[in-house]
């Protein structure tokens, strides 16, 4: 489970079904994944150099804004969702919480050029980039064209977080047959199976679907709908990847709940009906799921064996 | 050369001659205004027949793609690569280059208007497609395949900013026009032709109310499909020059 990937070929565990994203035409190089880095983390890609994709999708925090509802972009404005944490993005069929953006190049269009976010345009980023002292030998280097366009830049960044990959959790290596869960992890396990693998599938622990999990009856933001126009999708929100989840609080598109405790209460009490609930959150006729306080407790005890030291303290995904 | 050469040895048998040149061919998309087809451009004050707005068009601006021609024996000659962002601002701006071109006959020519759905979905392209000429929905993926935008008396905040778009499904936008030549066409071999071709941005509102009910549109939508079919529907060739 922790030998490196081959040279020049971005991280894809055996355990994981195959990547939705697929570097063609962007191949995938060590350089272009370097690049990538560097332009994530460099402030230059705001309208007034002080933040980067890293102010907000910090490391330390499986690339969240740990402890943050919603982000500060330029200027210390807010928007009005949860910065998703960003790893295993290679496997996303789409992205951000009602996706709307259907490819992982495209991307960062929306927090780059959002006023409240990076507030630039892309062509005056290319501008920037073409004049900086470093930048013209780096994009030379991964994509041999005489100067840097918006699609090398990316494509960089794709190249980066398509290897952001998080597999090396406890939980990756018991299910290796390296390592124990504790009874209690191993209760939760067998809980969490029963009550929330339904959406939250392994190995991903997302089957990318949109669902209402109940935390509204009426929506100030009516997530997924917003997309599709579709009164079927009106308070449905992408379901996140539970990797990491013990670091990316707060938790749900506006980031409401502060801890996984609260999260385990709202899915055994506060459930919440509506027109568009999710049926996966009746049991026996009635909103929620069954869990005591105990098995609550189990299932947070599994949750934490979700956390990839790995991908949190990786010095190769760092500036 | 080879043509003169030709002339003096055309009592031989089999002259040798080179093979004729491949040819340019330019499509030109011009502006006209309503029922009487009067010529518009941006920064125009123009009333529209049906809804009575009264309108001044700043930025008119659509995605014309996969360019084909057909031959006289009804093969289609595809120009790869073929997406080009048109804009009313000039006519150099309007008008499609089609070089290489192999020399032969035709008889039509074949464009689709907007942005075929593989290229909606396939992450960042460069040249026209290029994310950075504003033409792509950052929060709902997909190209805005024609922008109309200027300022209306009519409507409830002095403007109208109307971005159509939409690859798949019941607001799918994308349209194949084809024209007819009418007559067969020789392209190359010195024939370097220009199709003009008459776009009239009042049938956007054809199928539409005015714009003081609808005055912005931002996405995919019945709206868009119902403006950017009427005006996709309405162009049509009005010359070729050689």
């Amino acid at each position: 489970m922790t030998a490196m990937p081959p040279a020049d070929a971005p991280e894809r565990p055996a355990s994981f079904p195959a990547a939705y994203y697929r570097h063609s035409p962007n191949t995938y190089s060590n350089a272009g994944f370097e690049l990538g880095r560097k332009l994530f983390h460099d402030p230059l890609l705001s309208v007034n150099n002080t933040v980067s994709c890293a102010s907000c999708h910090k490391q330390e925090f499986a690339f969240s804004d740990g402890g943050v509802s919603f982000s500060k972009g330029i200027n210390g404005q807010t928007g009005k969702r949860n910065a998703p944490a960003i790893f295993n993005m290679a496997w996303n069929t789409s992205f951000m919480w009602d996706g709307g953006v259907n490819n992982l190049e495209v991307m960062p269009l929306a927090p780059l050029t959002n006023p409240a976010e990076m507030g630039e345009t892309i062509k005056h980023i290319v501008y920037k980039l073409n004049r900086a002292p470093e930048y013209p030998a780096l994009f030379k280097n991964v994509f041999h064209r005489d100067s840097i366009d918006d699609q090398q830049m990316f494509w960089a960044l794709a190249q980066y977080m398509s290897n952001l990959v998080s597999a090396h959790s406890k939980y990756d290596r018991v299910m290796a047959g390296e390592e124990k869960f504790t009874q209690e992890e191993q209760d939760g396990y067998a809980l969490f199976k029963t009550n929330c693998a339904s959406c939250h599938k392994e190995p991903l622990f997302t089957d990318y679907s949109f669902q209402n999990n109940g935390i509204d009856a009426t929506f100030a933001d009516s997530g997924r709908y917003r997309v599709t126009q579709n009164a079927v999708d009106i308070g449905k929100f992408k379901v996140p990847a539970l990797r990491n989840v013990a670091v990316t609080y707060p938790y749900m598109h506006d980031g409401r709940f502060a801890t996984l405790n609260e999260v385990l209460k709202h899915y055994t009490s506060g459930v919440i009906p509506s027109s568009t609930l999710s049926d996966k959150l009746i049991k026996n006729g009635k909103p929620g799921l069954a869990l005591t306080n105990e098995e609550q407790s189990k299932v947070i005890a599994f949750l934490h064996t979700l956390t990839d030291s790995t991908l949190i303290n990786n010095s190769n995904y760092k500036q | 050369m080879a043509a003169i050469g030709a002339m003096f040895s055309s009592c031989e048998k089999s002259p040798t001659i080179t093979a004729p040149a491949n040819g340019t061919v330019k499509m030109q998309f011009t502006y006209v205004w309503g029922k009487n087809e009067t010529p518009l451009t941006l920064e125009q004050k123009v009333v529209q027949e049906k809804t009575g707005d009264t309108l001044i068009f700043t930025n008119i601006r659509y995605y014309v793609s996969n360019i084909k021609l057909k031959r006289a024996d009804g093969v289609w000659w595809s120009m790869p690569d073929s997406y080009f962002l048109l804009d009313a601002q000039s006519a150099e701006a309007s008008t499609i280059t089609i070089p290489d071109v192999p020399f032969m006959n035709y008889t039509a020519v074949q464009y689709t208007m907007g942005v075929d759905s593989l290229h909606n979905v396939s992450g960042a392209q460069t040249g026209a497609l290029s994310l950075q000429n504003g033409m792509f929905w950052d929060w709902n993926s997909g190209y805005i395949m024609m922008k109309a935008e200027g300022r209306s008396p009519n409507s409830p905040t002095g403007s109208f900013a109307l971005h159509m778009g939409g690859f798949s499904g019941p607001y799918n936008v994308v349209t194949v026009n084809t024209a007819e030549f009418g007559k067969t066409m020789q392209i190359g071999n010195g024939a370097n032709p220009t199709i003009t071709m008459v776009t009239n941005p009042s049938k956007l509102w054809d199928n539409a109310p005015s714009v003081s009910v609808n005055s912005v549109i931002h996405m995919p939508g019945a709206y868009a499909v119902a403006m950017a079919k009427s005006f996709y529907g309405g162009i049509y060739l009005s010359a070729i020059s050689k």
